[in-house]
């Protein structure tokens, strides 16, 4: 049976380079994604930081290790699902030798065998490609982790040796996930099917492919209802959930919605090759279906993802913009405010001072620990400065209040503060502000409480009003003295331009590679889709097509199957800001969508582009031998 | 002109494979299409019989039923003396190993083995591995001896047939089922696999064909005629003339 596996790779090795690669770069991509992972998270604190640095280190490296394990889901869920679309499509390709083996005496265990062979061997050889590849990636990675800011200069992923483990777990576990749904169905082939291309050969909607769609269609609509409940972190997670749920039900369910799109694509004025094109595509369910569902995962991941980081990124602009009742921002370093307030034409003036904090709540047995910042404020003037945030009369002496971070506990609470190298011991959270979409402070302390020399040396802005009819001109330049000067409007700018370029950062880190992946799905199924179809090619040019109208049918085909796999990678895309719709109402009040629209457009163009371009190419050299040796050639 | 089956036969000419009241049905309310309508037929040991009809009439559904490649929705199935009508799948697999030989138009081999690899399969898959002189012996019988290596695209129409033919061959079965096996090749090509297949009946083999060529069914011992379904026909001895009179008749 190896034998025959090893001439049949020799003859179809489109199919089995094509499967072979998506394993190699499933591989390659987990692995990396999980040795920098581990490696972000043990980052060591470099000696010698002082605490504030020592907070920044670590809450850098957090995000670093959310990044990463964000990277590492996507990796495993691409590489599960692509390996397995790659696979199913392959069988399926195969049905009629595999029906041909029956006829001549093979048995099912025997098909079933052949196939789980098949694929181990393709995990083999993919996880051999996708460990040196994984490697490569990790450089990649690891550069990208530190050029966009993750990770201190010098970070270098550590190689460990029990990942090879890793890798061929992930290579020989995904080629046979990928298989084995594929060889069950392959080994209940009937052997009459070899002679024909009907019956049960052409059902492509299996119980599988309705199960797995309504059970994840139902997982998005159940993500859509609860993102707005999971508070600003956890909703954030889900809302980008729901586009890969339902990518994954629209990519099952694809057989069935291919062809009634396509029905409604237009096929240019009754122009034959149009209607061979559209005819086609419904014909050949399993390849359009194929091509699609790689391209509606990532169109969903893509748009869902970047869609999801700009809206929470646009509602934290707004939710900042309403929260903030000043004129002027002032930053500058250490206790301010007396000095501001003192410049004429100043009517209030809230000075807020970070200092690095450690929050230590038990909750039963439990005890969390969370590390971040803390504001020093005087309440009253921080009310006033923030409409919204409600009364913080009772934040004096010994007491905190919860941030906009949200970590910080709610009133009725007790929190073991610790700041810089000094702590506060347990204290009652006696107020706390809404947390904010966008984060902030983790806890509010009044004046008086932290440490002076952490209060000295940290980071202030103060919001400074004016008196009605003050010149803020005059006023700034007064200011300047103290500290940077900005007006309100300019200081939001800065402030959600930068969050805008995290959020970019964490986009590039996430996706990119992910994307790149998925694109590489795309073009493997329109390439193996094209390798199987030279004697349909023939045959239409020897009905009398030129070769030029057949590459240009399959061109317009490819084209047809990549607007629809675009539509539904839009609707899974929908679902996910739907869900951003609910989350920025519940949490800021406001619903708020802002879409990437250059990365939209280039996501459209260059899907037409990819598989415009593989179409052609794949097409125009499937159309080389003469059509006729291929008619002839039966086999 | 229709000649009935009436001489006695010795025990050792019973059936190899015999169709008791068999009928397959494809689709079911108004577009259900009866295929095999109430057939009874028995297809003797060491006899080539021809299955003869119009297009449409059943005669591949017939072969298929025969053949175990297809369930009967009523009727018994005879193979030997094994009835077969409700066998396992696994039986059914055994028996295409042992029993069954199929030879079809369109070749069907393997177009990634060689010819010699091709004709080794059915043996391979049965879990025997083959002497190479073995299948060499089986493919020069169809004289094609110097082709071992070649793959299937490498070799005439013709010769793909043979391949095919050795292929089912090798196993030794007791019957050999052929749809159309001279359907896709010109008429020296068809005549020396019509030879081919003679000489194999000559020496003991059982051979059950579906055609529609007239000079095909000249070669067979007896031929069958359907229309919708059934047996409207039988012919003993046929030649190209009597085959050809009903088969225009049946086309009216």
């Amino acid at each position: 049976m190896l034998r025959l596996s090893c001439s049949t790779f020799t003859e179809r090795w489109p199919l089995f380079i094509g499967a072979a690669l998506t394993v190699s770069l499933g591989v390659a991509l987990v692995q990396s994604s999980l040795l920098v992972l581990i490696s972000a998270a043990t980052l060591d604190v470099p000696a010698g930081l002082s605490a504030a640095d020592t907070v920044r280190f670590t809450e850098g490296a957090a995000v670093a290790v959310t990044v990463s394990a964000l990277t590492l889901g996507f990796s495993a869920f691409l590489a599960v699902f692509i390996v397995g679309s790659t696979f199913a499509f392959t069988v399926a390709l195969r049905r009629r030798d595999l029906a041909l083996l029956r006829l001549a005496g093979g048995g099912r265990g025997q098909l079933h065998r052949l196939l789980l062979g098949e694929a181990v061997l393709l995990g083999v050889v993919g996880t051999a490609a996708g460990v040196p590849a994984g490697i490569a990636t990790m450089s990649f990675q690891s550069w990208l982790l530190s050029t966009l800011g993750f990770v201190p200069d010098g970070f270098t992923a550590q190689w460990r040796i029990w990942i090879l483990g890793v890798s061929v777990g992930v290579g020989l576990g995904v080629a046979l996930a990928g298989v084995l749904v594929a060889a069950r169905r392959a080994a209940e082939v009937r052997p009459l099917e070899a002679l024909r291309d009907s019956g049960d050969a052409a059902r492509v909607m299996t119980v599988g492919r309705w199960v797995i769609g309504v059970l994840f269609t139902a997982g998005a609509i159940a993500l859509i209802i609860l993102a707005p409940l999971g508070g600003a972190a956890g909703s954030m997670a889900m809302a980008v959930n729901v586009a890969l749920c339902g990518s994954v039900a629209l990519s099952a369910l694809s057989p069935l919605l291919v062809p009634g799109v396509a029905r409604l694509l237009p096929t240019g004025n009754g122009a034959v090759l149009g209607e061979l094109a559209r005819a086609n595509m419904r014909d050949g369910v399993r390849r359009s279906a194929a091509t699609a569902a790689p391209l509606i995962v990532l169109v969903a991941l893509v748009l869902g993802q970047s869609g999801a980081l700009t809206s929470f990124a646009a509602a934290g602009e707004a939710e900042q913009r309403r929260g903030t009742a000043a004129d002027l921002v002032v930053e500058a370093t250490g206790p301010v405010g007396p000095r501001v307030a003192a410049v004429a034409g100043v009517a209030g003036a809230s000075t807020e001072i970070e200092v690095p904090v450690a929050i230590t709540r038990s909750s039963g047995e439990d005890i969390e620990g969370e590390t971040g910042l803390a504001l020093v404020v005087d309440p009253a003037e921080y009310a006033r400065a923030h409409p919204g945030a409600g009364s913080l009369d009772g934040l004096r002496g010994r007491s905190v209040a919860g941030g906009p971070g949200g970590e910080g506990g709610s009133p009725g609470d007790t929190l073991g503060v610790r700041v810089g190298g000094t702590d506060l011991g347990p204290l009652p959270v006696v107020a706390a502000v809404p947390a904010g979409i966008g984060g902030g402070a983790e806890v509010l302390l009044p004046p008086g409480l932290a440490p002076a020399a952490e209060v000295v040396a940290g980071m202030s802005r103060t919001f400074v009003a004016l008196e009605p009819g003050a010149d803020a001109g005059a006023v700034a330049a007064a200011l300047a003295g103290i500290g940077t000067v900005h007006s309100v409007e300019d200081w939001i700018a800065r402030d959600s331009a930068a969050r805008d370029s995290t959020s970019t950062s964490v986009f590039l880190v996430v996706m990119g590679l992910g994307g790149i992946y998925a694109l590489i799905g795309v073009i493997n199924a329109v390439v193996i889709g094209a390798a199987s179809r030279r004697p349909e090619f023939a045959a239409v040019r020897a009905t009398g097509l030129t070769r030029g109208q057949v590459v240009r049918m399959a061109l317009v085909e490819s084209w047809g199957v990549t607007a629809v796999g675009l539509m539904l990678g839009v609707v899974a895309t929908a679902g996910t800001l739907a869900a951003v719709l609910g989350t920025t109402s519940a949490v800021t009040g406001h619903t708020t969508l802002a879409l990437p629209w250059p990365l939209v457009l280039s996501v459209v163009a260059g899907a037409f582009l990819v598989t415009g371009l593989t179409s052609l190419l794949t097409s125009w050299s499937a159309t080389r031998p003469n059509p006729v040796a291929l008619l002839g050639a039966r086999e | 002109m229709t000649s009935t089956m009436t001489a006695p036969l010795p025990r050792a000419l019973q059936a190899a494979v015999a169709l008791r009241g068999v009928s397959r049905t494809y689709g079911s309310g108004t577009a259900a299409v009866r295929a095999v309508d109430h057939v009874d037929v028995d297809f003797r040991r060491g006899t080539w019989t021809a299955v003869m009809g119009p297009s449409g009439s059943g005669k591949s559904t017939l072969l298929h039923c025969g053949a175990g490649l297809e369930r009967v929705d009523s009727g018994q199935v005879l193979l030997g003396g094994t009835d077969i009508t409700f066998a396992s799948d696994a039986d059914l697999t055994a028996l295409r190993r042992d029993r069954i030989g199929f030879v079809f138009q369109s070749f069907n081999l393997i177009g990634s083995l060689t010819a010699e690899q091709n004709v080794a399969l059915p043996l391979r898959l049965a879990g025997r591995r083959p002497a190479k002189a073995e299948v060499r012996a089986v493919l020069a019988a169809v004289g094609l001896g110097d082709r071992a290596r070649h793959r299937p695209r490498e070799l005439s129409g013709g010769q793909q047939q043979r391949v095919a033919i050795a292929r089912a061959m090798v196993t030794r079965p007791e019957v050999l089922f052929a749809d159309e096996p001279t359907g896709a090749l010109d008429s020296n090509a068809a005549r020396t696999v019509l030879d081919l297949l003679r000489a194999m009946v000559d020496a003991g083999q059982t051979i059950v064909m579906v055609t529609h060529d007239p000079a095909a069914a000249a070669r067979a011992d007896a031929a069958v005629f359907l229309r919708d379904g059934r047996i409207v026909d039988r012919l003993v001895r046929p030649t190209a003339r009597t085959v050809a009179d009903p088969l225009v008749a049946l086309q009216g």
